[in-house]
This record gives C-alpha cells, sequence and structure tokens, in this order.
C-alpha cells in the first residue's frame, strides 16, 4: 500500500512540473503557431539562474522567481530579435527556434562547462504520512506546479487579457478587427511561456543534475503531452500531463524507463491515431 | 467619412485584384457594394479594414490616411468589421463574444449592453449560451452586435445575408437601417442579395472586375431593376 502510494506521489511529481513546461509551450502554440524547440533550453536557463544566484548567496526561494523573471525576459529578447519578424513562416519558426537552442545550450557549455552541477534544495528532511517517507521538497514541487498552473488558468479563463488571448488562439484575425493588438499579446505570451519554462527549470534544478542536456528530457515529454491532449487547447495540457506524467512515472517503476518511453510513444501515436485533436478533441464529439 | 482614392490590392504581391478603387462614403450613408463572385469584394473590405495591405492608392477616414495601418488600430479609430462567416467564437458564450467587441477598445466597457439586448433580445435570453449552438441568424445578429457594441463609426459588412432565411435577412436589414438612421452609424454592406441591399442601403456601387463601374440610388435600382443585371454585368 506504501509503495502504491509513494508511486502515486511520484506520478504526480512527475505530471505537475510536466503541466507547468506544456503550459508554456501549448499558450505559445495556440496563440502565435509557433513549435518552440527552444523550450527546453528556457527551462536549462530556469535552472542556471537559480545555479548562479545560490552561488552568489541568494537564497533559493528568491531566486526561484528571479528565474521566472530573467527567462521570460530572454524570451522578450527572442521573441524582438528572431521571431517577430517570421511569425507568419511556421517552417521558419522551428528552425529558428531549433537554432536558438543549440545556441544557448553552446553558450551555456563555454561558461559553465559541460559537466553536472547541483543546486541544494532548501528542504532535506523527508515526511512521512500514510506509512510513506516521502521528500518534503517534491512536494513543495507539486504545490508550487498546481498554484502555478492554477493562476494560468485563472488568468485565460477569468481575465480579460485571458478573453483576449483565448479569442486569439481561436480567430487571430478576427480577434485583430476587434481591436486586439496581435505584437503586444505575441510578445507577452512568448515572454510569459519562455517565464514559466524557466520557473519549471528553477524548481526542478534541485532534483536534477543541472548540465546543458537538462532540457531535452521534459521538452520531449511535454511535446508529447501537448500531441495527446490536444494541440492548442490549455486543458488539453492537463490531460495530455496527466496520461504522459502518469504512464511515464508507472511503467518506469513496473518494468524500466526505456520500456516506459516505448509504451508512451505507443500511447501517443495510438491517442493520436484515434483522437487526432487529442484528449481535448472528445468534447467537441 | 470614408474616402478611397485609386487603391490596389491584391493577396498575392504582383497580382492585383483590385485595379484603382475609388469610392466616397458620406457620414451617416448606407452604401452597399454589389458584385459577381470573384470581382474583389470582400478583398475590399479586408483592405479597408487592415487585413490586406493595398499595394497602392489612398484610404482616408474621417480625413485621417488609414491604408496598411495594423487592424487593431483601424479598429480603434471607430471601423467594425463583420465578415462573410461570422467568424463568432463558438467556444465562448454570447456574453464572452458581446466581451470582445470591447476587449480592444481603450475606455469603453459594457456599459452599451442594454442598449444591444434591446436590438437584439434574443442575445440577453441566452447570453450563457455557447455562441456555437445558435442558429445562421442568431449567429449573425450577435456578429453585427458583437461589431456594434464597440460604437463604431462606421459598420463594414461582409454579405450578411449568407446562409440566412429571407425573412430573416428582412428583420436584420430593417434593424440594421433603423440603427443606423438612431446611431448616425455610417454603412457599407457587400451583398449579392438585393432583398437586402433595398431595405438597409441608400446607394449601390457595382465592382466588377476590381473597379466601381457604376454607380446608383437604390430607389432607381428598384424601380428599373434590370440596371441590376446590367451592372452586374449577367
Amino acid at each position: 500500500m506504501g509503495t502504491v502510494f509513494g508511486l502515486a506521489l511520484d506520478a504526480l511529481n512527475y505530471t505537475s512540473v510536466l503541466l507547468l513546461v506544456c503550459i508554456g509551450l501549448v499558450i505559445i502554440f495556440g496563440l502565435m503557431q509557433v513549435i518552440n524547440l527552444a523550450h527546453g533550453e528556457f527551462f536549462l536557463l530556469g535552472a542556471y539562474t537559480v545555479l548562479v544566484a545560490q552561488g552568489v548567496g541568494v537564497p533559493f526561494w528568491l531566486a526561484v522567481p528571479m528565474a521566472f523573471v530573467a527567462v521570460g525576459l530572454v524570451g522578450l529578447l527572442c521573441d524582438a530579435a528572431i521571431l517577430r519578424f517570421i511569425y507568419d513562416r511556421p517552417v521558419d519558426t522551428i528552425l529558428a527556434t531549433w537554432g536558438l537552442s543549440l545556441a544557448i545550450r553552446q553558450a551555456i557549455v563555454i561558461v559553465f562547462g559541460a559537466q553536472s552541477q547541483q543546486v541544494i534544495a532548501p528542504l532535506t528532511e523527508p515526511v512521512e504520512f500514510f506509512g510513506v517517507s516521502y521528500s518534503s521538497y517534491r512536494l513543495v514541487v507539486m504545490l508550487i506546479a498546481v498554484l502555478v498552473a492554477l493562476a494560468v488558468f485563472l488568468v485565460l479563463y477569468r481575465t480579460s487579457i485571458g478573453l483576449a488571448a483565448r479569442a486569439a488562439m481561436a480567430n487571430r484575425q478576427m480577434a485583430q478587427c476587434l481591436g486586439i493588438n496581435m505584437r503586444r499579446l505575441d510578445r507577452t505570451t512568448f515572454s510569459v511561456g519562455a517565464g514559466l519554462a524557466g520557473l519549471s527549470g528553477a524548481v526542478m534544478a534541485p532534483l536534477m543534475s543541472v548540465d546543458p542536456q537538462m532540457g531535452m528530457g521534459f521538452v520531449l515529454p511535454a511535446f508529447l503531452s501537448i500531441l495527446v491532449g490536444g494541440v492548442g487547447s490549455p486543458v488539453g495540457a492537463i490531460w495530455g500531463s496527466v496520461v504522459i506524467g502518469g504512464s511515464t512515472t508507472l511503467v518506469s517503476a513496473w518494468w524500466t524507463p526505456v520500456v516506459a518511453q516505448i509504451v508512451v510513444f505507443l500511447l501517443a501515436i495510438v491517442t493520436i491515431r484515434f483522437l487526432p485533436s487529442g484528449l481535448s478533441g472528445l468534447r467537441q464529439k | 467619412m470614408l474616402e478611397i482614392k485609386g487603391v490596389r490590392s491584391g493577396y498575392a504581391r504582383g497580382a492585383d485584384v483590385l485595379k484603382g478603387i475609388d469610392l466616397k462614403v458620406a457620414p451617416g450613408e448606407r452604401l452597399a457594394i454589389m458584385g459577381r463572385n470573384g470581382m474583389g469584394k470582400t478583398l475590399l473590405a479586408k483592405t479597408i479594414m487592415g487585413l490586406v495591405k493595398p499595394s497602392a492608392g489612398e484610404i482616408r477616414l474621417e480625413g485621417e490616411p488609414i491604408a496598411g495601418m495594423p487592424a487593431h488600430r483601424i479598429s480603434n479609430l471607430g471601423v467594425a468589421y463583420v465578415p462573410q462567416g461570422r467568424e463568432i467564437f463558438g467556444d465562448f458564450t454570447i456574453l464572452e463574444n458581446l466581451r470582445m467587441g470591447v476587449i480592444g477598445k481603450p475606455n469603453l466597457g459594457l456599459e452599451g449592453l442594454e442598449k444591444i439586448y434591446d436590438w437584439f433580445p434574443i442575445l440577453r435570453e441566452r447570453q450563457t449560451q455557447r455562441a456555437g449552438t445558435m442558429s445562421g441568424g442568431q449567429m449573425q445578429q450577435l456578429a453585427i452586435a458583437r461589431a456594434l457594441i464597440g460604437r463604431p463609426k462606421l459598420l463594414l459588412l461582409d454579405e450578411p445575408s449568407e446562409g440566412i432565411q429571407p425573412n430573416i435577412v428582412h428583420e436584420i436589414a430593417e434593424k440594421l437601417s433603423t440603427i443606423s438612421a438612431t446611431e448616425g452609424l455610417t454603412v457599407i454592406v457587400i451583398e449579392q442579395n438585393f432583398e437586402m441591399v433595398e431595405i438597409l442601403a441608400e446607394r449601390v456601387a457595382f465592382l466588377e472586375n476590381g473597379r466601381i463601374t457604376g454607380e446608383s440610388p437604390t430607389a432607381r435600382l428598384i424601380a428599373e431593376p434590370e440596371l441590376i443585371t446590367q451592372n452586374m454585368g449577367l
């Protein structure tokens, strides 16, 4: 019983962080139709922001919002310098963000080296409940992920800017005709999306070895989650994260991580084959 | 109100469909633009709205040049667009669709909502319903209401009668005609359906092969219907 509960907590932990990464990706794609291949590197930048901040004595809990802001600013810069010129050329945005991902990763290697580094977790004591000893920091990560996801959904579904963003996701041209400044909305979305990836990297940094490849491990399952949940659907991101995050953790625990990858890919292929609009497409049926 | 001089425009560079449009619309006037399919009527509406950049010519709204301006700025200057196919937000409620009409307008809230509901009572009854579940006529009313709630000076309608029952077409035309008269709203309606034009418009301009080839008061076209077929090249 204790093992099952521990496993459920692990699945919940992975799912919640995956959701954080997915939300940024899904709002960027939904609004701007940009498949952001640099999202994993924004995750990476978040982790390194915390590493640097901790190195100069900034407390961890201050470094996390700093990572959100810093990576959000990097996103803003990328939008202003590169993406704004190619929004209407989807294939070029894929190539540009891929190039951007390579540049960021190599810049990290040049500045910090290729070796793994460690961020010290702010909480190290495990907590006991329902007969299971579980990392208190992992529980805090879950709480942060759920709160941030909730805040993003509140903005999207309960505010005027969220309504404007959802309208732009549904019909960009009509939203423009109704007076919405798409340039400003694109800029904000890309920056917030990047900031959310940075935040995910920052909170995950103490649980992973911080190295230039760490973003890859999250961005691929995040893309799969979006495909399974429904491309461009913020609510679909939840379903996708639950399916991909949950199945990866469970299959890894029962078999091996390699089998888990095969199962998850098969699951994604089968879902897309029968539900081309992902799980959120079920609502329209 | 609106002055168009020598406007050339097309969907692809170097392939202009509009080949020099000249048109003047007076404040409060209701003008219909008629023409066969493929003559450039929708392109003209999109060019006025800023969705397609003209390759040449001038468009002035109350004297201010707007050619090539982004659509959101043209909208904020007082041009509202009801496109062909209505393009309401099907997943949003009716009230959310109406909120979209003011969301991009600085200093404008939902204070005009009661007036909109008085004009289109069906929207009040169904304000929490998903817009995608409405009938074609109701969707058209919502699209027009969403445009009107932003208090435009110029309303640009593209084929508003398309796919709507004749009695609803009649009702919408009468309502728009009344609203235009009471609010001093200038209306440009792109139409092929003369039933709507005869109720709504005071003047008709004919668009043929990318040029305005003729103009006539609507009353004259009602008296001499053969002029419509002549002018539309039928």
